[in-house]
């Protein structure tokens, strides 16, 4: 095998992904203070219980939501159905916590829905009518509504690549629309569904803004509290071993599923327009409404509940230096995009031209980070750099490291890198899987170098796909939270931090400016993004 | 020490560790000469051509380009290194640039060799490619983005042209026109050539030799017109598809008996010892049609090929031997009739195996 540059740097990337990853699997062994003791008698089960009735209430939700408004906008013709085709996947756009945040505010005793009533009927004690979304029912709320987009947008493909004889043939069949949803529709439509609920467990199993704000102890709140409260980086890891065995089962069953969808999927075929149904008044006002009220409560709600708070309270927007909170978030953002996208194209192209095995295992193990919470990652981090920089001074007498990386952008960006680097890698390489592989070798033909083939043929090529992974990207660096409040700078806020530490000290009505240009911003990038992420228009 | 300008030798060709290809040897004489490889579908003959432009490596033998080893077990000068220009089978333009982008990047690598003026507008025209030039491939049908990959191969003016299935997705109608024009613009340029191709027609215009590859061997290396007419193994002639073979007696230096044709005369190929038994080759033009024979044979099917008829005909030993008749013969015969064979049957050449 060639040693060259594009192998030793996929090499090195690949490795400074996969080293948080076995820190984690490393520190499982290791002791821990008597905590753990008290822990596994009294709330481990607690943890364990939370987690698993979060995640199985969450996965009902947006398997119901995800799938009932990816059928109606794939299939039926009613009152600004294209609109909501897109329009839904913005909810995105409030992460959980925001929501939960609106929640709270909305439906608290004296809250906006008690201001509603006040101002429309008058005085009188609404507060015990109005229902109370907090504790485990916030949470679920929060995340599944937050969450129901990656169900909505890998099942409505599936829809949209469902080949249109498979359908007809269940009309020819005599079925009703409903008996060809259940019986042809839906089965088809399985291994699409089912990757984007293994996401929504990733995720759930990962959340920390929303069932934090709501009390919930759920693993995650545990690594964090275990690390915070405790500062027993330890039994943080062994906490995060016992989540990370969960996820690793998720992420089987993902992989799995994504085979089976590669037979299901007619990727040849492509995208087939199908004519849609025109629903009959009755039906077509029924479909308007449940995807309107969809539509509302994920992403009007919280938008308007923030809006309406900043309006209500508008000393809060002049307490905060706006301008420095949205430079330090594009600044993360465009850092860490720049970083994730060069380093995932240099290993991408690695990939390509060496194919070779030890690289693709290690490439393979290497995209596992995304399965790994904000949290666990942040930890790892935290007692791989600890390690290092022990070892360091032990063995060569250096000074400490530490400063280099905890509380730094660079530390930050670095488990950026290793958090979303799968996401870039997966993006950039479904991008490369569109490049027939006889335009590179028509480019060395006709004389290019590899370099000159990388710069000026697969850049360009992938512009697009490079766009879409930058946007993807930003979006998720905007949202995040836990990793920016533990490695974080001091003194460096983000909107996602500012909106969570005025929330944690409950000052809600604070936290309703930065959640608000979190929405707005997030929600530019996701309408830039839009016709990328519905997969009609770069197929 | 060889001259030739282009040579493999003793060459097995591999991929991804499996052998395709083994021990081929084979040369291309003269600068500007074409050679063609005809074999059936998988069977490595784009392999052989992926080798040659150094797209993968060998492992035994070597392969010699104007005198310089381009390829050894030791030595693998990289592609963009070698004057070696491959147009691909598939679909391979750039699909950021235009059709008439991708074109002027041969033209442009020509350039800096500064080699010979060749003429741009020439090629375009004759691979009919100007109105589409504005075109993304994206845009345009496969037949044109083959001949818009030939013509970026042609302009970058290479030492050894490669060209896989060069016309596989060209229409039909058009087929024959751009063969004669390929033709015209490889001598006039004077560009070494090898064609893989699975259309032996094709191979047989176009190739000053051709190969064939079969069971993993380069099985005949020959100028056309031998390669069709004296085939050096049944496996040849099985490939070829252009006749049968039928058990013969050989009764003297000059002749053989069949049960169904009788005496067969002619001169052999390859000698055979009087009383042997063999399997001799019928080819469609080797049986002449007469009405008033007393051989008659049923026939069993007919095609009609424009400018003649293919009778196949049915012996007793349930073997079908192929006729050719021109179409304008006025004895038209249809399936079952009894078709009448000229006699005394006299071959040219006799091939036996």
């Amino acid at each position: 095998m060639k040693i060259n540059f594009w192998y030793i740097s996929s090499f090195l990337i690949s490795l400074l992904v996969i080293i948080p990853i076995l820190t984690v699997f490393s520190s499982f062994f290791e002791q821990t203070t008597n905590y753990f003791d008290i822990l596994k008698e009294t709330f481990l089960f607690e943890y364990t219980y939370n987690s698993l009735a979060l995640l199985i209430s969450v996965l009902t939700l947006t398997f119901l939501i995800g799938t009932i408004t990816a059928y109606l906008v794939s299939f039926y013709d009613f009152p600004l159905s294209n609109f909501f085709k897109w329009a839904l996947i913005l909810s995105f756009a409030v992460p959980p916590y925001i929501y939960a945040y609106s929640l709270t505010a909305f439906f608290e005793n004296y809250g906006t829905a008690y201001t509603i009533l006040k101002n429309l009927f008058g005085e009188a004690n609404y507060n015990q009518h109005i229902p109370k979304f907090d504790g485990m029912l916030g949470s679920i709320l929060s995340i599944s509504i937050s969450l129901f987009g990656y169900v909505y947008i890998l099942t409505r493909a599936s829809f949209l690549y469902q080949s249109q004889s498979l359908i007809d043939l269940g009309k020819n069949l005599g079925f009703t629309n409903f008996q060809s949803f259940y019986k042809v529709i839906l089965p088809a439509a399985r291994p699409a569904i089912v990757a984007g609920l293994s996401l929504v467990a990733m995720e759930t199993l990962a959340e920390f803004g929303a069932v934090d704000f709501f009390s919930i102890n759920t693993l995650t709140t545990g690594i964090y509290n275990s690390w915070i409260a405790f500062d027993d980086l330890a039994f943080a890891n062994r906490l995060s071993f016992f989540l990370l065995l969960f996820i690793f089962a998720l992420f089987i069953l993902e992989n799995l599923s994504r085979n089976k969808a590669k037979y299901h999927f007619n990727s040849r075929g492509g995208f087939k327009h199908k004519d849609k149904i025109k629903l009959t008044k009755k039906k077509s006002f029924l479909a308007f409404i449940f995807c309107f009220f969809i539509f509302f409560i994920s992403f009007l709600f919280p938008l308007s509940q923030m809006l309406y708070w900043t309006i209500k309270f508008p000393e809060n927007l002049f307490d905060l230096n706006i301008l420095n909170l949205l430079l330090n978030t594009l600044y993360l953002v465009i850092i860490s995009s720049i970083v994730l996208i060069t380093f995932s194209l240099i290993s991408n192209y690695g990939n390509r031209v060496l194919k070779n095995k030890f690289l693709n295992i290690l490439s393979t193990l290497s995209i596992s980070g995304y399965a790994i919470p904000g949290v666990i990652l942040a930890v790892a981090f935290i007692t791989f750099i600890s390690w290092l920089d022990e070892s360091m001074i032990k063995t060569l007498g250096l000074t400490s490291i530490k400063k280099i990386f905890i509380g730094s952008i660079l530390g930050l960006v670095l488990v950026y890198f290793v958090r979303f680097y799968s996401l870039a890698f997966n993006g950039i390489k479904s991008g490369y899987e569109k490049i027939n592989i006889y335009v590179d070798e028509s480019a060395y033909l006709l004389g290019y170098s590899k370099k000159k083939t990388f710069l000026n043929i697969h850049v360009p090529i992938l512009r697009n796909s490079l766009l879409f992974v930058g946007v993807l990207v930003a979006l998720e660096i905007i949202r995040e939270l836990p990793i920016a409040l533990i490695l974080r700078p001091f003194n460096f806020e983000t909107f996602a931090t500012t909106a969570y530490i005025s929330a944690s000290e409950d000052l809600l009505e604070a936290a309703a400016v930065p959640s608000l240009f979190l929405i707005l911003i997030a929600s530019f990038f996701i309408i830039t993004a839009s016709k990328y992420i519905l997969r009609e228009n770069n197929e | 020490m060889s001259n030739n300008f282009f040579e493999v030798r003793n060459v097995d060709f591999v991929v991804g560790g499996k052998t395709k290809v083994r021990n081929v040897s084979f040369s291309i004489k003269n600068e500007g000469d074409v050679i063609c490889l005809l074999g059936p579908s998988g069977i490595g003959k784009t392999t052989i051509l992926r080798t040659i432009a150094g797209l993968q490596r060998i492992k035994h033998g070597s392969i010699k380009l104007n005198g310089k080893i381009i390829s050894s077990e030791n030595l693998n000068v990289e592609p963009e290194h070698r004057n070696i220009s491959l147009a691909f089978q598939e679909n391979s333009l750039f699909p950021h640039y235009t059709v008439k982008k991708n074109i002027l990047l041969g033209f442009e690598k020509n350039k800096l060799k500064k080699r010979k003026e060749i003429n741009l507008q020439e090629i375009l025209d004759l691979l009919d490619l100007s109105k589409i030039l504005n075109q993304y491939p994206h845009q345009i049908s496969a037949g044109e983005a083959q001949r818009a990959s030939l013509a970026r191969a042609l302009l970058t003016q290479p030492d050894l042209l490669l060209l896989d299935e060069p016309l596989s997705n060209v229409d039909q109608s058009f087929k024959e026109e751009i063969q004669i024009r390929l033709k015209r613009i490889l001598k006039t340029l004077k560009i070494s050539t090898i064609i893989v191709t699975h259309d032996s027609y094709e191979a047989f215009y176009l190739g000053s030799k051709c190969g064939i590859i079969l069971d993993q061997e380069l099985r005949q290396f020959d100028d056309p017109y031998k390669v069709y007419h004296f085939p050096n193994s049944v496996e040849v002639v099985n490939f070829l598809n252009r006749g049968v073979l039928i058990p013969a007696e050989v009764t003297s230096p000059k002749s053989l008996e069949n049960k169904d044709l009788g005496t067969i005369t002619g001169n052999f190929v390859k000698p055979f010892p009087i009383g042997s038994n063999v399997q001799l080759l019928i080819q469609p033009e080797d049986l002449h049609h007469d009405d008033q024979s007393n051989l008659k044979l049923e026939i069993v099917d007919r095609k009609f090929r424009g400018t003649s008829f293919i009778y196949t005909l049915k012996t007793t030993t349930n073997k079908f031997i192929p006729v050719f008749v021109h179409s304008h013969h006025i004895h038209q015969h249809e399936i079952s009739e009894k078709f009448g064979i000229k006699r005394p049957i006299h071959i040219d050449h006799i091939v036996c195996f």
